[in-house]
């Protein structure tokens, strides 16, 4: 009778986890997730939904939202100093190697296997599994799916009696018929470091080049990397003069205020989308990236994964606030409140598609998305780096394309030896 | 009773002797009250520099997978002097540090000397004065880096309304864009040297402004050969401080130019964040840091010297 006593706390605990299921909660009710999120279009819908996922599972969530380099940093800081400062961390698709081989955060392979049902992982596009995979580990959950698309003012060039460009030369032409009357053709990124890198890489996936080789060395200075970094240079001269200096937020400001006709972008925001956001809002449409003639459709894809740190104690909450996160319905209100699609019933959903009628180019920049035009290994802040200031010096008149490039290959090589 | 005749010396050390214990007790004493700053001095800005200085030997990624800390002897920093990016960012720190502390010197000694005139509303100037001061760096050169946009910045919308030409805007053309972020610099920091300045003008003895006027001296003559001269102990500490502190530029370079167009605007410091911050390459970041604290205090010392050497002749 005496021994009774041990079984006491035991009969209590199941007590509480049968109140708790019996109510429909989390067996980790009670339980507090810390999540660092990036500061982006998403991490208000996850701010918004988390009350909700407390309230269904009694599981609270302490939602931070941090800058891009405050991330990094500081998720660099926590997994090195082993700290457990936070259970989940929104993951940028480039990190997913470095993450990988450093086993920062968990790997959910085994996890997403056994609650592949649950999951409805067959309804996840394929192209999402790169937010987040490295060899054959899958370190981080899709969270979010940016396609890259090409932005255009529909009103002006339906007035122009033009259809959107297909082909990289058509795309040169329109740039060159709208540049007029105080209006430009293009508009682009071209402010040093990751805004003319990534902006640059559109343009090299378009016309076919690569960061890296077969064998996942760098080849910068491909002859179709120098190619696409001349094409690339060549439109600043249908784009306003102040371009060379823009980063994201000046391409979106330039081309929502009218003043640019077209830009690449990932489907992040879409602002210039919404109704009264800009002065282009209504007028405005999106459509794929074009492509050099003959090529097969290819289009850059980027985003967000959602992964577990190695060191949370706190796992299997976590992994329940992902499979929550991840729910077909959640994610439906997940996009209402500014997040983007990883799932096919999303995209396809008649309702969804009659709110966001770009759904289906969405759709179709999914399905042919190449996660990997940058490339997704620890190397990939040296490359960008490069590539940044190869660019912009092309773009300022202080090197050829050639000598640009060349001087960064020669800056990473040694990174991969 | 007994009768001793000690010489003062002996009673002085007797003196002593019998206060050594005490005076350890309070000496204790004292330890204990500055010990918590001690310590956080330590752990805070010793250990860090010294780790620094440690790590700055060795071959050290941070995110490297094999974990591995290579010791490179001097390889760090022989790369540092063959890097032509760290080249490029101490040849345009330099010109920054020189062109910014210059105005805002001049200027602030300018605005010091109107300062100290006593003309209506001037409490009211000084106090609106403080007001860059007051501003985080980071949000001014954001603020800068809206009215420098070339299309739709302020700045230029009115340059153009009077038919100025802004074609890239000031910080899209390499040849003026560290010129642009010299401007930032000397709007936040200009009015500090100018207070410092003033503060320098109020102490100085009116007798000798006086006696100069008396013996004939005009007004120039008496600021040249009199308030300059008194002054140079107080320009030398603005000149130590801002001189410190520009060395260390980089929120403009982050929030405005990115160190572009090119390299235009490369700075050491925002070298080092990339390097350490972006890249963990903790051990070329390390020894590119120990350069530059070592180029700020040996800058600082040579005005220390001067500062000393002006002092005794003052």
């Amino acid at each position: 009778m005496r021994h009774l006593r041990h079984f006491v706390p035991v009969l209590v605990l199941l007590a509480v986890l049968g109140t708790a299921a019996a109510q429909g909660q989390s067996q980790y009710a009670g339980a507090t997730l810390n999540v660092s999120v990036e500061s982006d279009q998403y991490s208000a819908a996850m701010q918004a939904l988390a009350p909700d996922f407390t309230k269904e599972t009694g599981i609270k969530l302490n939602v931070s939202i941090l800058g891009y380099s405050e991330i990094y940093q500081r998720a660099i800081a926590d997994f090195v100093g082993h700290t457990d400062q936070a259970d989940l961390y929104t993951t940028d698709i480039v990190w997913s190697c470095e993450f990988a081989q450093n086993h920062y955060t968990e790997d959910l392979t085994s996890l997403i296997k056994r609650d592949a049902a649950e999951l409805k992982t067959d309804d996840i596009l394929p192209v999402m599994w790169t937010l987040g995979s490295c060899d054959n580990e899958q370190i981080a959950f899709p969270l979010v799916g940016y396609a890259g698309v090409l932005a255009y003012n529909k009103a002006a060039f339906d007035a122009a009696g033009l259809q959107p460009p297909t082909t990289v030369k058509q795309l040169v032409s329109d740039a060159a018929a709208f540049t007029k009357n105080g209006k430009y053709g293009i508009v682009m990124n071209g402010a040093r470091g990751s805004p003319s890198a990534q902006d640059y890489m559109f343009y090299m996936l378009m016309t076919g080049g690569s960061l890296l080789d077969a064998n996942g060395k760098p080849q910068l200075n491909s002859a179709a990397n120098v190619a696409a970094l001349k094409l690339y240079a060549s439109l600043f001269q249908y784009a306003p003069p102040g371009a060379v200096s823009y980063s994201w937020g000046d391409r979106v400001t330039s081309f929502g205020n009218g003043n640019a006709m077209m830009m690449m972008d990932f489907s992040a925001g879409l602002d210039y989308l919404k109704p009264g956001k800009f002065p282009v809002s209504g007028k405005a449409a999106i459509t794929t990236p074009p492509v050099t003639e003959g090529m097969k459709p290819v289009y850059p894809f980027g985003g967000w994964g959602i992964a577990i740190n190695a060191d949370s104690r706190q796992k299997g909450a976590a992994w329940d606030y992902i499979k929550w996160l991840s729910r077909p319905d959640i994610r439906k209100r997940f996009v209402e409140l500014g997040g983007q699609p990883i799932r096919t019933s999303t995209l396809t959903d008649p309702a969804m598609v009659k709110a966001y009628p770009y759904f289906p180019v969405l759709l179709k920049a999914f399905q042919n998305g190449n996660g990997d035009f940058r490339p997704r290994i620890p190397e990939y802040p040296q490359i960008e780096n490069a590539v940044g200031l190869a660019v912009n010096l092309v773009i300022n008149n202080q090197e050829t394309a050639q000598a640009a490039l060349d001087a960064a290959q020669t800056s990473v090589e040694p990174l991969f030896k | 009773m007994k009768k001793t005749n000690l010489t003062v010396e002996e009673q002085a050390s007797r003196r002593g002797r019998r206060g050594r214990p005490l005076r350890f007790i309070r000496s204790l004493g004292a330890l204990a009250w500055v010990a918590p700053a001690l310590v956080f001095v330590l752990v805070f800005a010793f250990y860090p520099v010294l780790y620094s200085f440690f790590i700055s030997f060795f071959k050290y990624r941070l995110t490297d997978p094999s974990h591995q800390r290579t010791f490179v002897g001097l390889g760090n920093y022989i790369q540092a002097f063959t890097d032509p990016t760290f080249v490029v960012a101490v040849r345009n720190t330099l010109v920054f540090v020189v062109g910014a502390v210059g105005v805002e010197t001049l200027l602030g000694l300018g605005i010091a000397v109107l300062l100290n005139r006593e003309l209506p509303g001037m409490a009211l100037v000084r106090t609106l004065l403080l007001a860059p001061l007051t501003l985080t760096p980071l949000v001014v050169a954001l603020v800068w880096g809206a009215l420098y946009n070339a299309d739709f910045g302020p700045l230029s919308f009115y340059l153009k309304q009077i038919g100025i030409p802004i074609g890239r805007g000031p910080v899209g053309e390499p040849s003026t864009a560290l010129a642009s972020l010299i401007l930032v610099d000397v709007w936040q920091w200009t009015p500090l040297i100018a207070l410092i300045l003033f503060t320098g003008l109020r102490s100085q003895p009116t007798e000798l402004h006086e006696a100069a006027a008396i013996d004939g001296a005009s007004p120039w003559q008496r600021f040249r050969f009199v308030s300059v001269p008194l002054l140079q102990p107080t320009i030398l500490v603005a000149l130590v401080i801002r001189t410190m502190d520009a060395f260390k530029l980089f929120d403009s370079v982050f929030a405005i130019t990115g160190g572009g167009p090119g390299r235009a605007t490369e700075v050491v410091n925002y070298y080092i964040f990339k390097v350490g911050l972006t890249f963990f390459d903790m051990g070329y970041g390390a020894a590119m840091s120990t350069l530059l604290f070592l180029v700020i205090v040996g800058f600082s010392a040579a005005y220390f010297r001067v500062l000393n050497r002006v002092w005794t002749n003052v």
